[in-house]
């Protein structure tokens, strides 16, 4: 049984070429136009529609395995398919039920987990967060404080989550709580999930600096779940949720993002008239090899997943070369707005109207979250570079 | 203005102007975008006329007085248009010639009853004060408004000082904001507040409007842009001053790996660094404010000094707000904390008057023809 889900053909007998198509033709005839490229996350009742008809065609879960109700990509169409997806300017699934659980359920999960879980995931019923960071584990989450008391046949967890990504929209959330306390930090460290209607937990939207709500305070007060929502060994947790799968860690480093940053940057340079001068297009240049030479790097850590190989701790730089790109550009771009650079919403330029600050309130967070650019130069200085630490 | 007397206005204007996270916050999206009780306590104290002569009943102290003033209200990111009215505005009022409207508009302008804003910017915007979006026809002895201007501090304004084109030049036109034909479409930045975009529909002007005739329109323009620009800079000293304190107060408390970050030798760098552009632009700010006040500064200097600061600090504040965010991580980019109003601040500021690369290119401008 395939979790109810049947694939019209095997998609890996296609050629790449054929496949490209194929997939291509889907997202541009019937991903809706208004969709495409926003400039912030969009809600379940913005795109739900979208992802229930990806769940309808059985294209929800492009990476699962067949036999768990995917797609079963191999690497390389998997990366076609993402590839098609970021070009389209379709926003990723943001469920972290796709993303997260059903893969680590797929790999540590015990058969009746997978049978309560993994079909309304693919059905796009239940919707998953993510409960990681907290206020004094950001960088540092394995010092997470949040705890998880085993009493009988349940846990009960006390303690409190931030930055989850639309928690709003979630109907369940997935936690790392400290289950031993005695234990080395990452040793004690569970993973559990969560029905987020369970007693005791309440979310609270947190505003950004740019007017949005995409992201939430997650208090859990006393909330209990069954033991058999553990998921792997009791305190084996770190482990659990390190196992982020190889084109999960490459997808923050795709150039897409700032390819897209680009075209807003010539836009606005058109309007300006400054396509023409000779000083702002030195400084385009050096972006677009910036860019070109992310996407030629990009590349090459590709073809590592696309054979299925391991990636190694190189595979951080792609992570900082692309979000500080993607600054750059957006800094490059408010400056090229001139009078309009600290304009908010469309601001009309010329015959056009244009988000100018758009792109600059996404690339500033971009070196924050998914591990800090410090982290990751920490790694590369450490396990690449060989340096002292 | 002697050293005492600056130090006793900067000690009552930093005693005035403190933050006050949940006004500036009331003040986003809202109009009007300013407390007119608040710009009647600062007019109270004199602040409105340290640039209008005691011939006109100001205060005569000067730009040196005016920074000390736009620093102190950047650092505590107040609403208040101190120098798009009290500079800008002003300026182009008083050195206008119309004697008249001087003496009809300027007490009133120092007494903190009337709010203006100065409407000389086209639609693409730009530094060059002879561009303007209006036009000015002549019909029965009067003058007809077609256009638009663009990025007007203040769209709450009682009224604004247009720059429009007459068949003999340049002009500045005191117009009310109820006038017939005046359209004023709000634009909103990035923290909360709005400019104005104008649109002149056959607006009725005037030789009894007339701030400025042709003779001096140019002169006056170039003058109170340099004079606001200068003032600008010293409001965005006052915010990056002000975000990199924050900072640094964070970087001492925060705790990730059992350490306080600030230990941390790349974030001390860094923050060194920062530090070293906000000295930049203080010692700027000096630079340029000394030489506007300099009676022997020629309009090429003037404008040299503004650019100078305006670039500088531009700059400065732009990446010590950006990089204040990096180092807060993910608390910086909540709107709960304080950080983000800095940052939106510094944006909206930063572009207004000229941005950095507008003001380096007119610096380049004014040294290459020299």
């Amino acid at each position: 049984m395939s979790y109810g889900v049947t694939q019209e053909q095997e998609w890996n007998a296609l050629s790449d070429e054929e496949f490209r198509a194929l997939v291509r033709t889907e997202f541009e005839t019937h991903h809706p136009r208004h969709l495409r490229f926003p400039p912030r996350r969009l809600r379940w009742a913005e795109n739900g529609d979208w992802y229930l008809r990806m769940a309808a065609k059985g294209w929800i879960a492009p990476s699962w395995p067949r036999e768990f109700g995917g797609m079963g990509l191999s690497p390389s169409k998997m990366l076609i398919f993402l590839e098609e997806q970021e070009r389209c300017g379709i926003a990723r699934f943001q469920d972290h039920g796709i993303l997260m659980v059903g893969p680590v359920l797929i790999r540590f999960g015990t058969e009746a987990q997978r049978r309560r879980y993994l079909p309304p995931i693919l059905a796009c019923e239940e919707i998953w967060c993510q409960g990681y960071s907290e206020p004094n584990a950001g960088s540092d989450l394995a010092s997470l404080r949040t705890e998880a008391a085993q009493e009988g046949d349940e846990f009960v967890i006390d303690g409190q989550k931030t930055w989850t990504t639309l928690a709003q929209d979630a109907t369940h959330m997935f936690v790392l709580a400290r289950s031993d306390k005695n234990a080395k930090k990452q040793e004690g460290i569970s993973f559990l999930l969560l029905d987020i209607k369970a007693p005791g937990i309440s979310v609270r939207p947190i505003r950004d600096i740019a007017g949005h709500e995409e992201f939430c305070e997650v208090f859990l007060d006393h909330v209990r779940t069954p033991a058999s929502n553990l998921v792997g060994e009791l305190n084996r947790g770190w482990t659990v949720a390190k196992s982020l799968l190889g084109f999960e860690r490459i997808h923050i480093g795709s150039p897409k993002l700032p390819e897209y940053g680009l075209q807003v940057l010539r836009s606005v340079a058109r309007q300006q008239g400054m396509l023409d001068d000779p000083v702002f297009r030195e400084r385009l240049a050096r972006l677009q090899l910036d860019v070109a030479h992310l996407g030629d790097i990009y590349g090459h850590f590709a073809a590592i997943v696309g054979r299925g190989e391991q990636l190694g701790p190189e595979v951080s730089l792609l992570k900082i070369w692309a979000t500080e790109t993607f600054q750059r550009i957006a800094d490059l771009i408010i400056e090229t707005a001139g009078d309009c650079g600290g304009h908010a919403g469309d601001v009309r330029m010329g015959d056009q109207s244009i988000d100018i600050l758009a792109p600059f309130y996404k690339a500033r967070p971009s070196t924050i979250y998914g591990g800090s650019n410090e982290i990751q130069r920490n790694i590369l200085a450490r396990q690449v570079l060989n340096l002292p630490g | 203005m002697s050293d005492d007397t600056l130090r006793m206005l900067r000690d009552s204007a930093a005693d005035f102007a403190k933050l006050d996270p949940v006004r500036v916050r009331r003040f986003r999206n809202a109009h009007p975008g300013f407390d007119r009780s608040v710009w009647q306590q600062m007019a109270d104290m004199g602040w409105l006329g340290v640039l209008i002569p005691e011939a006109h009943q100001g205060m005569g102290l000067g730009i040196g007085a005016a920074v000390i003033i736009a620093e102190q209200l950047g650092r505590a990111l107040y609403p208040e248009p101190y120098c798009a009215s009290a500079m800008l505005a002003t300026l182009s009022l008083l050195h206008g010639d119309s004697e008249e409207l001087k003496q009809r508009y300027l007490p009133q302008l120092n007494a903190g009853k009337l709010v203006a804003g100065l409407a000389w910017q086209g639609e693409g915007g730009g530094l060059d004060v002879a561009q303007c979006g209006v036009l000015a026809r002549e019909h029965d002895g009067k003058f007809v408004l077609e256009g638009k201007s663009r990025f007007v501090e203040i769209p709450d304004a009682d009224a604004f000082i247009v720059s429009a084109r007459t068949a003999h030049g340049l002009e500045l036109h005191w117009i009310a904001r109820d006038a017939a034909g005046l359209a004023c479409t709000p634009e909103p930045r990035a923290d909360g507040s709005a400019s104005a975009l104008l649109s002149f529909d056959r607006v009725i002007a005037s030789a009894a409007t007339r701030v400025a005739s042709a003779s001096c329109a140019l002169p006056a323009l170039k003058l109170a842009v340099d004079y606001a620009v200068v003032g600008a800079s010293a409001e965005l000293l006052g915010i990056m001053d002000s975000a990199l304190a924050l900072t640094l107060d964070y970087l001492r408390t925060r705790v990730q790996f059992g350490k306080a970050i600030g230990s941390f030798q790349a974030l001390q760098h860094r923050a060194v660094d920062l530090y070293i552009q906000k000295e930049l632009s203080r010692a700027a700010l000096e630079s340029a404010s000394a030489t506007l006040a300099d009676p022997s500064c020629t309009t090429e200097q003037r404008a040299a000094a503004a650019s100078s600061v305006k670039a500088r600090a531009s700059q400065a504040a732009l990446a010590i707000c950006n990089e204040a965010l990096q180092m807060h991580g993910a608390i910086g980019f909540t709107d709960e904390y304080d950080l983000g109003l800095y940052l939106n601040r510094a944006l909206v500021v930063s572009a207004w008057l000229g941005n950095a690369s507008a003001h380096r290119r007119r610096y380049s401008s004014i040294l290459e023809a020299a």
